[in-house]
């Protein structure tokens, strides 16, 4: 099933920088679907003063797979997701996507879902899942449609003609992760997308965005703050250091590793608490 | 919506005591101090000069002519305030450079410039409606620009993510997100130019509010004179609770 999880750093970068300019077509193909995070530094400067959010960090993902991000709160987590995203440029370092550079602006193949909903206040749950259909280019009568069809997937039904105002933090939630899936997205990307809901939903949402994943395989990068979630959904785990933060160690899953009665998930569940400094047998 | 009897406790008499008050203590200073008609006539008389004067047609000549003057410049104003309000929120170098120039002529009142306007425009409608856009403009300039950049940064993440140009973002995210807060502004701008235009027309105009009031002044009918202040407060608060219900009715997602 998996993955390249003992390749920290993937291809060295001046012998894939040449391959690119040489045959950027071929090696486009080669590399479709493929999200590479090669050696990135990111750096900002807030009050004269100089923060390291992450240093050194490299990992890549297979098309199609599913790396769960965990570590430290604020090791700079959301900071690889706007990276790959698009939204920031890294210090020093490249992300890659289809084995292009990722650019600073739109990415026709991206849907994110963020930490804050991020809905638009003004619109009903309909239109903020169809706005992003319609921006990139589909009727409003298909817009409609998908969106939705898709808010029917996130158990929403009931709630397409609400304003966001109107919806419980972890319905808005389900509605942000709504709007990045309707858009059929190649890349998906999630900050901690389910964070807002208790638990029990937590785990039916778990199931459902896994069987949604099914539809169109896409490349996913999914940032959480919990290991049980990770194994549940992941192929890979990506296990990060605290800020500056680099890439501890990377974890592959396996299909045995999901079933939470086994003893391979408590193995599984035990060996990434103990690279996130948490010691599995609890003593008075 | 609760009990009626509530409602009409609240939205109507309770009104009627702030006017009644005021009311009365204008009866009680004028006949504590037995002042005569020709500088202070009463309630009375005046209610009794405006019933005459809204049956004449210069009065609401002079009415549709300041609502004139004040709607066009009202929207020259606004339209051109978040215009360049959301340039000045989007574009950083632009904001640097307009924002010497925006913050010193906000502080030049629109009456300072009457004398120019009346060297330049004599008496006409153009003096005012450009006196009002004034007014209006910086009004709107100022907080557009903070409100524009103000913007929940995960809405301008969100835009860009669903695939939108920054023109469109602009447009489509941080001015329809700033939209409340202009709507405030848009009120509180109408009263600044209502003022000036009344203002603007009491130094020098050829019909208007403010002119049927300096020639009832020379004339010492000082009821027409306070009429017609009365006039221009209600004409005000009208038009302030116009574009208040019209913001809200646009704005209708709680």
């Amino acid at each position: 099933m998996n993955v390249h999880a003992d390749i920290p750093h993937p291809n060295p970068v001046p012998a894939g920088a040449e391959m690119e300019r040489s045959s950027q077509r071929s090696s486009k193909e080669e590399h479709r679907g493929e999200l590479i995070v090669d050696r990135v530094f990111h750096r900002y400067i807030a009050g004269g003063r100089q923060t390291e959010v992450l240093n050194d960090v490299s990992f890549r993902i297979d098309p199609g797979h599913v790396a769960c991000v965990v570590g430290p709160s604020g090791c700079g987590k959301s900071t690889l997701l706007g990276l790959a995203a698009g939204l920031l440029r890294p210090s020093s370092g490249a992300l890659r996507w289809d084995g292009v550079p990722v650019a600073i602006g739109r990415n026709p193949h991206l849907g994110m879902a963020f930490q804050q909903p991020g809905l638009f206040p003004w619109m009903s749950v309909r239109e903020n899942v169809a706005i992003g259909l319609r921006t990139r280019g589909q009727s409003r009568r298909d817009a409609r449609r998908v969106a939705d069809e898709f808010l029917d997937n996130v158990g929403l039904a009931d709630f397409k003609d609400a304003y966001p105002n109107q919806l419980s933090g972890g319905m808005a939630q389900r509605v942000g992760i709504a709007r990045a899936l309707a858009l059929r997205p190649r890349l998906l990307l999630l900050d901690e997308p389910f964070a807002a809901v208790d638990a029990f939903t937590r785990l039916r949402l778990q199931q459902e965005f896994k069987a949604l994943l099914r539809l169109d395989r896409p490349t996913v990068l999914f940032v959480t703050h919990d290991v049980p979630e990770a194994i549940a959904l992941g192929d890979v785990i990506v296990v990060m250091t605290q800020r500056p933060a680099a890439v501890q160690r990377i974890i592959p899953v396996s299909r045995e590793d999901r079933d939470r009665a086994s003893p391979a998930y408590a193995r599984k569940l035990a060996e990434t608490l103990e690279c996130l400094g948490v010691t599995s047998d609890i003593q008075d | 919506m609760k009990r009626p009897a509530h409602v009409v406790m609240r939205r109507i008499l309770l009104p009627l005591v702030g006017v009644g008050c005021v009311l009365g203590f204008w009866q009680a200073t004028l006949s504590w101090y037995r002042l005569p008609p020709i500088v202070l006539p009463s309630p009375w008389a005046v209610a009794t000069t405006l019933a005459e004067l809204v049956r004449t047609v210069a009065f609401w000549r002079d009415v549709g002519v300041s609502l004139f003057e004040f709607v066009c410049g009202y929207l020259i104003g606004v339209v051109l305030g978040v215009g360049l309000g959301l340039l000045m929120g989007e574009w950083r170098h632009f904001r640097m450079a307009a924002t010497p120039v925006v913050e010193s002529l906000r502080f030049v009142v629109p009456f300072a410039w009457i004398p120019l306007t009346i060297l330049w425009f004599g008496t006409s409608y153009v003096g005012k409606i450009l006196l009002v856009a004034y007014a209006v403009f910086f009004v709107m300039v100022v907080s557009t620009t903070r409100a524009v950049a103000q913007v929940e940064p995960t809405l301008s993440r969100v835009g860009t993510m669903l695939g939108m140009n920054p023109w469109r973002l602009a447009w489509q995210v941080h001015l329809r997100a700033a939209a409340p807060t202009l709507a405030s502004a848009a009120r509180a701008a109408a009263a600044i130019g209502w003022i000036a235009v009344v203002a603007a027309e009491y130094i020098g105009a050829s019909a208007g509010l403010g002119l049927m009031i300096t020639n009832a002044a020379t004339s010492l009918t000082t009821s027409v004179v306070i009429g017609g202040m009365i006039v221009i407060g209600i004409v005000g608060a009208g038009v302030s609770a116009a574009i208040g219900a019209l913001s809200r009715a646009s704005l209708d997602y709680r």
